[in-house]
């Protein structure tokens, strides 16, 4: 098995960063495009919404992701120590409702449920980790 | 993201090309806010050339088809690739949206 971690701070400009940590894990590991979007949407909505919502105070916090490939099976792990979020707690989106009764919000955890293949969330001490795996395809 | 439009009859048609992230949604959002606030209500929205779609963009597609429905408007969508037309389908855009393959077909969803 291989991994890179990287650290992240709760500002809004590290979302480009999320992007590069995607595509340097794609390049190192020969993964498809599609894999590297993958990964770059789920960290993405996660770490995006860790930002946005994850904090009482308006102090500087880390967010700590890594990416690991065993065989063929990606793994993506993500601790914060922001308030306590169990991202799989929110029903999913009725989506048969018509547009003009369709909330606007809830799409990115489903979009990371449906794209990856499980989802866990554990609260441990005063830190929230996600860990999230999906069998892929290799070039 | 970059942005291109074209015009045909009553029908407004903008190719985004890149990344409808939040800043490339920034971009989509402003232009379309503008388009209806300037009175377009048919709108095409090429997509053949976006290779990446977050939460963020869809949103922002939810909400300026919101706005045009009482308008009497509508947004096709067009030519997505199969990893962003597999969003929208996870997104449940089908029903809110016609999503076609080509340019010719959105022409025809505005007739």
């Amino acid at each position: 098995m291989s991994s890179v971690s990287a650290v992240f701070v709760n500002k809004r400009t590290e979302i480009e960063r999320v992007v590069e940590l995607a595509e340097r894990f794609g390049e190192e590991h020969q993964l498809p495009a599609e894999v590297v979007m993958t990964v770059h949407l789920v960290l993405d909505e996660v770490v995006a919404n860790i930002i946005s919502h994850g904090y009482d105070d308006a102090g500087e916090h880390e967010i700590h992701v890594t990416l690991a490939l065993d065989d063929s099976v990606l793994g993506i792990r993500v601790e914060d120590d922001g308030r306590p979020f169990d991202p799989l707690a929110a029903p999913p989106p009725d989506l048969d409702l018509p547009l003009e009764e369709r909330p606007v919000g809830g799409l990115g955890i489903h979009i990371v449920r449906s794209v990856m293949d499980t989802v866990e969330y554990q609260r441990r001490g005063d830190r929230n980790v996600l860990i999230m795996r999906k069998t892929i395809g290799r070039n | 993201m970059d942005i291109f439009q074209s015009t045909s009859g009553s029908v407004l048609t903008l190719t985004l090309k890149g990344r409808l992230d939040a800043d490339g949604t920034d971009k989509m959002a402003g232009l379309l806010a503008g388009y209806i606030d300037r009175g377009e209500r048919r709108l095409v929205l090429d997509l053949s050339q976006v290779d990446y779609i977050s939460s963020v963009g869809l949103r922002a597609l939810m909400l300026a088809a919101k706005r045009l429905a009482p308008l009497d408007g509508r947004i096709v969508l067009c030519g997505p690739q199969a990893p962003i037309r597999h969003l929208l389908d996870v997104a449940g855009f089908t029903s809110m949206f016609s999503i076609v393959a080509t340019r010719d077909e959105a022409a025809e969803r505005m007739l």
